[in-house]
């Protein structure tokens, strides 16, 4: 090609390409490469002034802020809680569903409709359940475990935060994995029942294999999604009691615009959450293609 | 085998009386006397009650509110679809470094949390002067949206066959006109998957509005709803469930109307993501 229709093909890239790259780089590039710069400052986002003060805000979140430390394990036992429970649950109600003739659509389409509202509205339907109907229907049923204090009392919150996000996200996984299992092909499963394997057997050795990479999705999407939870809590507990139930995402949050307005302290923060979430992803990626390639 | 089929059958309505619970117990409660509901939450109206509707849609200034959702959401998903198919579809017809250069910086960002990068967002919007208003609202949805919609669109173009193109231009039509008569039809079926996804994120998103939006004449749905919340926490409960239906009633009735499609939707941009 001649150096000029090349330029030509670049010119009309460009050209194309821009209005998208004019958005993306002012609202998703600029303030992550800010997010980054302030993050090395002590900025309080008021002044104009600000210094570098290195890795201190790093060291600082790390070592002298319990809070913070204590939301990443938080998150973390709700990140493996999740990503088990709505996947396993998830693969298994698509399951379910996949064998049932007549109203197989009926299922699904209820079963995704808290995928439709907002976790914020979803929370506080929630809370109303948790803290009115099921001390009544305690109280009527004599089904004593169900009156705690599922919102106030951090040991059981999490369980209710947990619900909440069960409730509001299996539905979107059992979607993806209808959608796998319905790309199995009928042969396979039929040479199999000839054969002799009983269905759980087939769904083990024929089905699971064909359906891993929509595993590979549901996991990685899911792992994703719980890191950077926000409104579950949000609308349930706030993160209290206390700071009991708080998510990294919260923290930052608080940090930034409720508490302090330590804009560069808090943007270390969300530098290390931005960390967690890339290295998690990378590592799951590269071991997921290669199972996937054993398999 | 007919015992199993049954048990089956048994344990998904389990799944879907759990599923439905809230939103039905949200529902029923909303039609009663606050009186009416601290007697018996568990009952079904004896008699409707809709006072707590009137009530609700006055607080959360509904038709403001769902004014401004349709705005930011209206304004977001015509720049979403306008910027991502115009350039989805040019890097994926042109080879080379540039291109490949541009698509990656578009793609890797889809590791980047919103978390990580709200807090300098809030300080450029600041600056920009598009904190505080539903329009400004909906751009930096289009910052926001376009490298996921990039990367539907780009594999996309992949199926539409090349020879297109070169007949188009053959036939004397401009690059302009190539995509915009031509190729833009034929991408019909990936538009719809990134505006479902991109309008339920939209609609149900929660914490950009939050920090987007100060006054309360720009309040989205889920805005009022909270600040409502916050107002009468635990105090007035059927006047706050009368609020939740409210807000939700928009998109149940666009799922139950455009369900296929939605669902379809969501299973595509899961296998292409």
């Amino acid at each position: 090609m001649t150096p000029s229709r090349k330029w030509k093909r670049s010119v009309a890239l460009i050209a194309f390409v821009f209005p998208a790259l004019l958005f993306y780089a002012v609202f998703t590039l600029a303030p992550a490469i800010g997010g980054a710069w302030y993050s090395l400052t002590d900025w309080n986002g008021l002044n104009p002034t600000y210094s570098m003060v290195g890795f201190s805000n790093y060291a600082e979140a790390f070592t002298q802020d319990p809070s913070f430390v204590k939301s990443i394990w938080f998150t973390l036992k709700y990140v493996v809680f999740i990503v088990v429970l709505q996947n396993v649950i998830s693969l298994t109600v698509a399951v379910l569903v996949e064998s049932r003739g007549r109203g197989k659509a009926w299922f699904r389409t209820i079963f995704f409709m808290p995928n439709m509202i907002s976790m914020i509205i979803g929370g506080f339907m929630w809370m109303f359940i948790f803290t009115k109907v099921l001390p009544t229907i305690a109280a009527k049923t004599g089904l004593l475990f169900l009156d705690q204090s599922w919102i106030g009392d951090p040991k059981y919150s999490f369980f209710s935060i947990l619900v909440l996000s069960l409730w509001g996200g299996v539905g979107y996984m059992m979607v993806i994995y209808i959608a796998a299992l319905q790309n199995v092909p009928q042969a396979l499963k039929e040479a199999a029942a000839i054969d002799g394997a009983s269905s759980f057997q087939a769904f083990r050795n024929v089905t699971l294999p064909l359906i891993y990479p929509a595993i590979t999705i549901g996991l990685f999407m899911t792992l994703n999604s719980s890191f950077k939870v926000f409104e579950a809590v949000f609308a349930l507990t706030g993160g209290g009691p206390g700071r009991a139930t708080q998510v990294i995402a919260m923290n930052i949050y608080e940090e930034a615009f409720s508490f302090s307005n330590r804009f560069g302290y808090a943007s270390a923060k969300a530098m290390i959450l931005f960390a967690i979430v890339f290295v998690i992803t990378i590592v799951q990626l590269v071991v997921m293609k290669r199972r996937e390639l054993e398999a | 085998m007919k015992l199993r089929s049954a048990l089956i059958t048994f344990i998904l309505l389990l799944c879907a009386v759990f599923t439905l619970f809230p939103i039905l117990m949200g529902l029923l409660n909303s039609l009663k006397t606050e009186g009416d509901m601290m007697n018996d939450i568990l009952s079904i109206p004896a008699k409707l009650e809709f006072g707590n509707y009137a009530d609700a849609y006055h607080k959360i200034r509904f038709m403001n509110s769902l004014g401004n959702t349709v705005t930011v959401a209206a304004v977001g998903l015509f720049g979403i679809i306008a910027c991502a198919s115009l350039a989805g579809y040019k890097l994926s017809r042109t080879p080379g470094k540039l291109s490949a250069f541009l698509f990656g910086l578009f793609v890797m960002s889809m590791l980047i949390p919103f978390h990580s990068i709200m807090i300098s967002l809030t300080i450029i919007a600041d600056r920009l002067q598009v904190q505080g208003s539903t329009t400004g609202l909906g751009l930096i949805y289009i910052g926001l949206g376009v490298p996921f919609a990039i990367f539907l669109y780009h594999g996309f173009v992949k199926t539409i066959p090349r020879e297109l193109d070169e007949a188009a231009v053959i036939d004397g039509c401009g690059e302009v006109r190539l995509f915009a008569s031509v190729i833009f039809p034929l991408l019909l079926p990936i538009t719809a998957t990134v505006a479902i996804l991109n309008l339920l994120w939209m609609w149900n998103d929660f914490l950009l509005p939050l920090l987007m939006i100060t006054h309360i004449d720009d309040y989205t749905l889920l805005l009022s709803t909270n600040m409502l919340f916050g107002q009468y926490g635990n105090n007035d409960w059927s006047a706050i469930l009368a609020s939740l239906v409210l807000a939700m009633l928009p998109v149940i009735l666009f799922y139950l109307i455009l369900q296929k499609y939605i669902l379809n939707g969501i299973a595509e941009g899961a296998v292409k993501g």
